[in-house]
């Protein structure tokens, strides 16, 4: 019991925090950007497994890493052009199109697998951690937070690129325009259309990105259904950050927190809580974050709603 | 699982011929063929738990020369009884329900196809043809706790699911560490889930960072996550190769290997059964059965286990045997 | 959305009830076309699906067909299935319908099978038609009031019920977990199971030596009850106006509070009334894994029947014979069982771009 409360069990829950809200930092940033858009892609979960499996297929062939990142990313932007050919240009219901696109990625990940790889053996060499200079020197906290692969760093970018995206230039100027006043933005002479495509589809790749991650960068295995609803957590991630790329980052540290704690807990013995209400924390924290949000002003004002020309 | 065309024409021919057998001559026709049915809950493609099944089932149909399929039913506990139905309607003369899940739904349809033996995996039962077939894991695990407490300091267990099987392996653990070092701490995880190979990483880390020396995973696919931390943390932490042989992954953590070679065990059952024994109680297979549970050691681990360590083992092992030590059910 | 509305019957002489009838029947042939082709187009996805990976397509889809309807017992067995997935789908519809994203059947459901079990285990002694009314009441009212958490979050505190029902699936499977393993765990026995349901209290069996007991025919029965209380009802009237345009109905003076929370918990209700019906009726136990995804398969049988009670009876039949045949698929020709989520996800998205197609034909402008 005493070691929970020192540096190291500290160091050690930060650790594995940053590398557990990773996957979901990526899917959520992105969801950042479509729902911003006004596009609502419930089917995170189901990209994200087309990512880890693309991702995986393609180093296990190849053996080169970036390119099954590349390729990774790449299969979540076409989950993202199925999703937004039916969500935008047929206009369909939003949230149907990604329960089929949830139903999809678990269906077609699984299939394949089967099909085609079932005995994978060694699974691919992954990512290696890597020091960073001087901060890795850190007493306690340089080795847990400082040693880790250079795809958890890189969730800073992501963030703030995405931020930076958003709110300082004129594409995302426009992106978010066509999230809160779609109408303004046709009559200004630019498609509303294209810019959803393009939400949808730079979310979708993230998404995908954050699904390659499981498998290149952490575990070196594809199992089935190895996002264990992570694309889930990643939606309420939005919502709880109150849309901003930032928030979400910060939104998914704490996730990433609620799970590490939650392992790290069970393995002490002195602890008797039932396994299971540790496992559920996660999920009652964000509802009761939910409510203390509470709020209804940051909500894109179209989010869900297909834009139909006049 | 890919098979050419021809055979998979020929597969299809047949059972078309089966769905027709069914309805018009009650499966009188193909009364002659041994066929066997599996029903697993999960995917056979993953190492682990399925994949053992699927294994015995394929050496039952090279050994044998049985007709052999299988269904995936996912966790769908109302499923279970219209595939035993399906299989015993088809006229297969073994099912093998794999998980104790299973046993209620075979006793079911036992009633119905007395011709019919249903084995059940990971279970006790003894219900005229309705037979359970276990597969003691507490006892190679209990020799995997007394190797951790003679060499390290602490262990760490990750198990999938409190289910049976799992539970009863990392008790057998304890007992085992505990009986060869008293105060050694073994500190143990559910993940809660079969699939979710990140958290089993990331249990594995935190349990290192605790002082862990040995960690060890009992919880299929997602325990790969387990095999890679442990093998990213170096030579100075340990573990074991469980179900399979996984030897290869970590070449320097695997210290050794559990194999439950369960298809050699269900090769013997069927055996006598299609000669026309079947057994009258309930099988546990366990370290008395050399062909099937089976521990061997890694001698080229950065620190393989010391003589003087597989002779306590071997001490052990015989007592266990001999039924003198218990490995599990303490209380 | 649109709307497929079966005309009201008119008192008009024989030939205005003649045209109607016509008109009605053709109003029912493209209501039905569209997801009819939309399934045989998903299949014909799977089938090149299937021919790509060298399997035979054809033969395969033959023999899952036979199968499923190879005689009474089996297409009882199809019917079994269907039962949660109707039950699940008609409650859905309604949410749907006041634009209530209830994704959280699941774990409705689960809340309905904790409470079935515990009543069923409880209680001994009751009379045997009074313990399972106790069961089955149970059910539903633990699965509506887990919606209704959903429902008060999101009146309350405008709380998306996209996320909270999400949230509460992991709640209650976390706790059906525990409840096996705990309190609900069968003394005596090493499994994470509870004890089982006495025969007394097991739901009757409609078709003799078969497993089809009469859920399926209260699932039919209610598909009805509810189309009536969606379309000939003002309450019912209230949650479709409240889906169409919240702002309307509050203009209209519909409580846009009470509709809200009376659809979430009828949708509730049915989950929790499945999980029940599944305790009582199939498993006679509870378990860990007591669905299998019901509650989400159900959203796409909601969505199939465009959020038409009586619809979701048809599409509820037909994801259950594409899950009883994917299993026989596999028995008989090793097809991985998962290519039925890859169906169900084309069927999906083949019905839902018929239905916009169809409905910006309809209405070029807005």
């Amino acid at each position: 019991m005493d070691h929970i409360l020192t540096l190291g069990f500290l160091a050690t829950t930060l650790g594995a925090t940053w590398r557990l809200a990773t996957p979901i930092i990526f899917a959520s940033v992105g969801e950042v950007i479509s729902e911003r858009a006004g596009v609502l892609n419930i089917g995170l979960e189901g990209t994200m497994l087309i990512g880890a499996f693309t991702g995986f297929a393609t180093v296990y062939a190849t053996g080169n890493l970036p390119l099954g990142f590349l390729a990774a990313g790449a299969a979540g932007a076409l989950a993202g052009l199925l999703f937004a050919f039916f969500a935008i240009t047929i206009k369909a219901n939003q949230i149907i199109v990604g329960a089929a696109l949830n139903l999809l990625g678990l269906g077609l990940t699984s299939f394949l697998f089967r099909t085609y790889l079932v005995q994978t053996g060694q699974g691919v060499q992954i990512v290696p951690a890597m020091d960073v200079p001087l901060l890795s020197q850190i007493p306690y906290f340089g080795t847990p937070l400082f040693r880790q692969n250079v795809v958890v760093y890189s969730t800073i970018l992501v963030a703030l690129g995405a931020y930076f995206l958003l709110f300082r230039t004129s594409f995302g100027l426009t992106l978010r325009a066509v999230g809160e006043h779609p109408k303004a933005v046709d009559v200004g002479g630019r498609s509303v259309a294209l810019y959803r495509y393009a939400a949808v589809l730079i979310g979708c790749s993230l998404a995908g990105l954050g699904g390659a991650y499981l498998t290149l960068a952490h575990a070196n295995q594809f199992v089935e259904g190895m996002t264990s609803g992570r694309g889930f957590i990643a939606l309420a991630v939005v919502v709880f950050a109150r849309w901003s790329p930032i928030g979400a980052f910060f939104v998914s540290l704490l996730f990433g927190m609620f799970y590490a704690l939650q392992l790290q807990l069970q393995a002490e013995p002195s602890i008797h809580i039932p396994y299971q209400v540790l496992q559920a924390m996660p999920y009652l924290a964000t509802i009761v974050a939910l409510l203390l949000v509470r709020n209804r002003t940051d909500t894109p004002a179209t989010l869900g709603v297909p834009y139909r020309k006049v | 699982m890919k098979k050419t065309a021809i055979s998979r024409r020929s597969l299809l021919a047949s059972a078309l011929g089966l769905t027709l057998a069914g309805t018009i001559w009650s499966g009188l026709a193909h009364a002659q063929d041994f066929k066997m049915g599996l029903l697993v809950t999960g995917s056979v493609a993953e190492e682990g738990w399925n994949r053992i099944a699927y294994e015995a089932l394929k050496r039952v149909e090279k050994e044998l020369g049985a007709k052999i399929s299988y269904v995936e039913l996912q966790q769908n506990p109302a499923s279970f009884e219209k595939a035993f139905r399906d299989y015993a309607s088809q006229g297969y003369q073994v099912i093998l329900g794999h998980g104790f899940e299973f046993q209620d739904s075979a006793q079911t349809v036992a009633e119905e196809y007395p011709d019919t033996v249903f084995l059940i995996s990971s279970s006790n039962v003894h219900d005229g043809k309705v037979i359970g077939l276990n597969t003691d894991s507490s006892q190679p695990f209990y020799l995997m706790g007394a190797i951790a407490a003679k060499m390290g300091k602490a262990a760490g267990l990750i198990g999938g699911m409190e289910i049976p099987p799992i539970k009863e392996a990392l008790e057998g653990f304890v007992n085992g560490a505990k009986d060869a070092s008293a105060d050694f701490k073994v500190s143990q995880v559910y993940l809660g889930n079969f699939t979710d190979a990140t958290a089993a990483k990331e249990a594995a880390i935190n349990m290192i960072h605790g002082g862990a020396d040995f960690v060890v995973p009992d919880a299929d696919a997602a325990g790969l996550g387990t095999i890679q931390a442990v093998r990213e943390a170096g030579p100075e932490i340990s573990t074991f190769s469980i179900f399979s042989d996984q030897t290869e992954i970590a070449p320097k953590n695997i210290l050794g290997t559990y194999i439950a070679d369960y298809g050699q065990g269900v090769v013997r059952i069927v055996k006598g059964i299609k000669e026309g024994t079947v057994p009258t109680s309930n099988v546990d297979f366990g370290l008395k059965d050399t062909d099937v549970v089976k521990f061997s050691y890694n001698d080229k681990a950065a620190h393989p286990v010391s003589e003087d360590v597989r002779k306590y083992v071997e001490d052990v092992r015989a007592k266990i045997i001999a039924g003198e030590i218990k490995t599990r059910h303490r209380q | 959305m649109a709307d497929i509305n079966i005309p009201p019957p008119t008192n008009a002489t024989s030939i205005l009830a003649g045209a109607s009838l016509r008109a009605g029947l053709s109003r029912l042939a493209k209501a039905t076309a569209p997801p009819v082709v939309a399934v045989l187009l998903a299949l014909l996805a799977g089938a090149v699906l299937l021919a790509v990976t060298g399997f035979y397509a054809f033969d395969i889809f033959t023999v899952m067909v036979n199968g499923v309807f190879q005689d009474v017992g089996s297409i009882a067995e199809m019917l079994l299935r269907a039962t949660p997935l109707i039950l699940i789908g008609i409650g859905l519809c309604v949410a749907f319908r006041c634009s209530i994203w209830n994704i959280g059947a699941e774990g409705q459901f689960y809340a309905g099978s904790c409470a079935a079990t515990f009543c069923g285990v409880q209680f001994a002694g009751l009379p045997s038609w009074a313990h399972i009314l106790l069961i089955l009441v149970a059910g539903a009212a633990a699965g509506a009031l887990w919606a209704a958490i959903a429902g008060l979050l999101k009146v309350l505190f405008n709380a998306s019920e996209i996320v909270t029902t999400i949230m509460l699936n992991y709640i209650a499977i976390f706790m059906t977990s525990y409840l096996v393993t705990g309190p609900l765990m069968e003394s005596g026995a090493a499994y994470p199971q509870s004890a089982k349901l006495l025969r007394e209290v097991w739901l009757p069996r409609v078709v003799p030596s078969t497993r089809l007991h009469i859920g399926i025919l209260i699932a039919v029965a209610l598909a009805m009850i509810i189309y009536v209380f969606l379309f000939r009802s003002s309450a019912g009237y209230a949650v479709r106006i409240v889906g169409i345009n919240s702002h309307a109905a509050r203009y209209a003076g519909i409580s846009v509070r009470r509709s809200i929370l009376l659809a979430i918990s009828i949708s509730g209700s049915m989950a929790g009334l499945a999980g029940a019906m599944q305790i009582a009726g199939v498993t006679h136990r509870l378990y860990q894994d007591i669905s299998p995804g019901y509650g989400f398969e159900a959203i796409a049988v909601a969505l199939l029947a465009n959020n038409n009670p009586v619809g979701a009876i048809f599409s509820g039949i037909l994801f259950a014979v594409l899950d009883s045949g994917s299993e026989l698929m596999q028995i008989n020709a090793q097809v991985p069982q998962v290519l039925v989520f890859i169906i169900q996800g084309m069927v999906i998205l083949s019905v839902v771009g018929f239905a916009a197609l169809k409905f910006q034909s309809a209405r070029p402008q807005e």
